[in-house]
């Protein structure tokens, strides 16, 4: 199974409305791939708030209305902040009756809405639970961040160091929401407070963005990337009902799968875009993954492993908190970066020649996760 | 509208660019004439459409295109509707000085697809302008967008770069002999039927519009900080403004997704006029021990329903210009409430400006 296209668009406050970005997503993948439009036989279409905060749902009619008299089978996937990787793992189980699927991630966060971004994106959580005591998503991961805090003896610093990195890394990534602001360790330390202990630089912003791959069951070119492996996990969303406050279960499980699946094990992936929502949410990704035990992640960040020219590289277009999350595109915008890479496309931010790469993608406080293992050809 | 590919023939309803089945780029198909082939009268509201009962028409062009149209007037199935559907030639601008609301100014006329001409006084604040314009709009677009954006922008140092302009605004120094001697030049390099706007939030739009060679020309179209997000425009109507040019301005504050307010010619119009006593008396309870500058802001906020209290909002616009508009107030009614405070006084002696200067009434990072 082979990735031979990609597209995305410009991460950030857009101009453009939600199909006008899934339309550019998909002609860039078009444009990228060998494949010609016609060639594709379904689709899969990734997308989180189109509802509550566009006011559109059914959005496969709306992605058959951008490519009139093509009539192929479209599916939307929703799993929250997880549904692009979720979509991706359904097409592929379907590559073997489809041999070409395109999948097509999209979100438009910003502008005018029917409810307020704060609460359409709640509805990630758990709504009777937790939302109507004012668990909001901010607020669930401070809950986290303070108990791993507690727990591992360490200071928000590290948090703050997470966030500077990816800053860093999206200054070189054009595409990127943030690719134009030069972000200081003063500015993050001065931001103003979110939900404590996290404050505003902790949190990724509200993009707009849309993201296209397409896949088939056979090699279609040399700048084909392989997909080695697709896992999801699912874990109950209710911090309540968590015996592990600072770990995510279906980040365990679908990476052990993914592990199992190939034989590859984390120190022979050369570069990792993990789901760095909030910056507490890389340090248990990396740990979770197995890259290090369970409060050891902050070493990776303090000794420089993490960075684009370290052991681990990660997040190199920015990640979530610099790139962007515009969520239903997100997972795929993951995959846009390590394909890029692998392809050794990636420009002034390519890494030293990576043969496999790896994708987390998070939905909620963890109920879902996708994680997707990708070779060089 | 719709937007086709002629040789896939395929069409869209959204401005998409590129046609995805052959690559090729897509243009957009104009009509003017429509005819009726479906109609509903809808006696259900919904969001948007409270006022029921209404119509809603689907109407087919000569080619076959078909479009949803809402009416309140009755259409029989076969009428033809006459649209006005050419592209509209978009006027040009011209924007004079490249400060906070000149360079704002700019960059929204060019992203609503404004041919604009920015004047600046040298080739330093042209370069600096050009690149915050570029960072304005590259925030929100890809590359190759704001290249297209861009495009629209011509900046000048010369006033004779404005002369194929149809309206200029002037949004330079809050100082009326600046003004004047601006408009003077104005009326000798634009084309006669050039409107002169400024963008003054106080000053008298007569006194400018005499200084130029066509004072029913002149008007006054002010502007809001920061101009995306703030819908408001008063148009300053002058003694002898003509009420052609106030429609022209109208419809061009329209056309820009603003909402126009029409007012006479009076120091402060209506939100100076407002906003400035409020602000002074605000400092005076502070003065007098009243309460907190915190408790006044909640005061202001939570129980007249702003999204800033005056404290903050001093801050914000800058206490060295509340200071420069209340003077103004003051001297042309000589009323003694529009009389600026000393503690206002004070802190601009101090260079206590508000966010520019790091600290006004609160400090700032």
């Amino acid at each position: 199974m082979f990735i031979n296209g990609i597209g995305r668009t410009k991460f950030g406050s857009l101009t453009k409305n939600l199909p006008e970005l899934t339309y550019e997503a998909m002609v860039n993948a078009i444009k990228d791939s060998p494949l010609n439009i016609t060639d594709i036989d379904a689709i899969f279409v990734s997308n989180f708030l189109g509802g509550p905060l566009n006011g559109q749902l059914h959005f496969n009619s709306i992605i058959a209305s951008l490519l009139p008299s093509l009539n192929i089978p479209i599916v939307r996937i929703e799993t929250a902040c997880a549904s692009s990787s979720v979509a991706l793992n359904q097409a592929l189980n379907s590559l073997v009756k489809t041999p070409n699927i395109m999948i097509v991630g999209v979100e438009k966060m910003t502008g005018m809405h029917l409810i307020s971004p704060t609460d359409a994106i709640a509805m990630a959580g758990d709504y009777k639970n937790d939302f109507e005591q004012g668990l909001i998503f901010p607020a669930a991961y401070a809950l986290i961040a303070q108990q791993y805090m507690s727990k591992y003896g360490i200071s928000h610093e590290v948090l703050e160091q997470v966030s500077y990195i990816n800053h860093k890394n999206a200054k070189l990534n054009p595409l990127a929401h943030f690719y134009h602001k030069d972000v200081t360790m003063e500015m993050i330390r001065k931001s103003p407070m979110v939900a404590s202990p996290l404050n505003l630089f902790d949190c990724s912003p509200l993009s707009d963005g849309a993201s296209a791959i397409i896949i088939s069951n056979t090699k279609q070119s040399d700048r084909d990337v392989k997909i080695l492996s697709s896992h999801i996990a699912t874990d109950t969303i209710s911090l309540t009902q968590r015996d592990n406050l600072t770990s995510f279960n279906a980040t365990k499980i679908a990476s052990m799968k993914v592990y199992k699946d190939t034989g590859i094990t984390p120190n022979m992936v050369d570069i990792l875009e993990v789901h760095d929502c909030f910056t507490i949410s890389e340090l248990i990704a990396l740990e979770d993954l197995g890259f290090c035990n369970p409060g050891e992640a902050p070493e990776l960040i303090e000794n420089g492993s993490v960075l684009p020219g370290g052991e681990n590289p990660v997040n190199t277009d920015g990640g979530l908190k610099a790139n962007g999350h515009p969520i239903g595109a997100t997972g795929l915008a993951q995959i846009y970066e390590i394909v890029t890479q692998l392809r050794g496309e990636a420009g002034k931010r390519q890494i030293s020649d990576p043969e496999i790469g790896l994708t987390q993608n998070i939905g909620g406080i963890g109920g879902t996760c996708g994680i997707t293992l990708l070779e060089r050809v | 509208m719709k937007y086709c590919c002629l040789k896939c023939n395929k069409c869209w309803n959204h401005p998409v660019e590129t046609c995805i089945f052959c690559g090729k780029s897509v243009t957009p198909a104009q009509e003017t004439q429509y005819q009726v082939i479906g109609t509903s009268e809808v006696f259900v509201p919904s969001t948007g459409n409270e006022k029921v009962p209404y119509f809603v028409n689907i109407l087919e062009d000569l080619h076959g295109h078909k479009k949803i149209e809402k009416s309140f007037k009755m259409y029989q199935i076969g009428d033809i509707i006459d649209v006005e559907h050419e592209e509209v030639q978009k006027e040009q601008i011209g924007i004079i000085g490249s400060g906070l609301l000149g360079s704002q100014l700019a960059s929204y006329f060019i992203q609503q697809g404004y041919p604009t001409v920015l004047k600046t006084r040298t080739e330093i604040s042209a370069t600096k302008a050009f690149s915050k314009i570029h960072k304005l709009i590259a925030k929100k677009m890809s590359d190759a967008e704001t290249e297209s954006i861009l495009q629209h922008l011509i900046i000048t140092t010369d006033y004779s770069g404005l002369a194929d302009c149809d309206i200029i605004i002037e949004a330079v120094v809050e100082d009326l002999d600046i003004k004047r001697d601006i408009f003077q030049t104005l009326s000798k390099v634009c084309k006669p039927s050039a409107i002169l706007a400024t963008n003054s939030s106080s000053l008298s739009i007569t006194e400018l519009a005499n200084a130029t060679d066509r004072p029913e020309k002149c008007i006054g179209m002010h502007f809001f900080n920061p101009v995306h997000r703030m819908d408001l425009v008063e148009i300053v109507i002058g003694e002898l403004t003509s009420d052609a040019t106030k429609s022209a301005s109208i419809n061009i504050v329209t056309a820009l997704n603003k909402k126009p307010i029409v007012v006479k010619n009076s120091t402060g119009y209506v939100v100076n006029r407002l906003l400035l006593p409020q602000i002074n008396e605000a400092i005076l309870l502070l003065e007098e021990g009243i309460a907190s500058k915190e408790d006044i802001d909640s005061a202001i906020k939570l129980g007249l329903n702003h999204p800033m209290g005056p404290f903050q909002l001093a801050d914000f616009i800058g206490l060295d210009i509340c200071l420069s508009i209340l003077n103004t107030l003051f001297e042309n009614f000589n009323e003694p409430k529009y009389q600026p405070t000393q503690l206002l006084q004070d802190m601009v002696s101090n260079n206590k400006l508000g966010m520019k200067s790091g600290e006004g009434f609160y400090k700032y990072i």
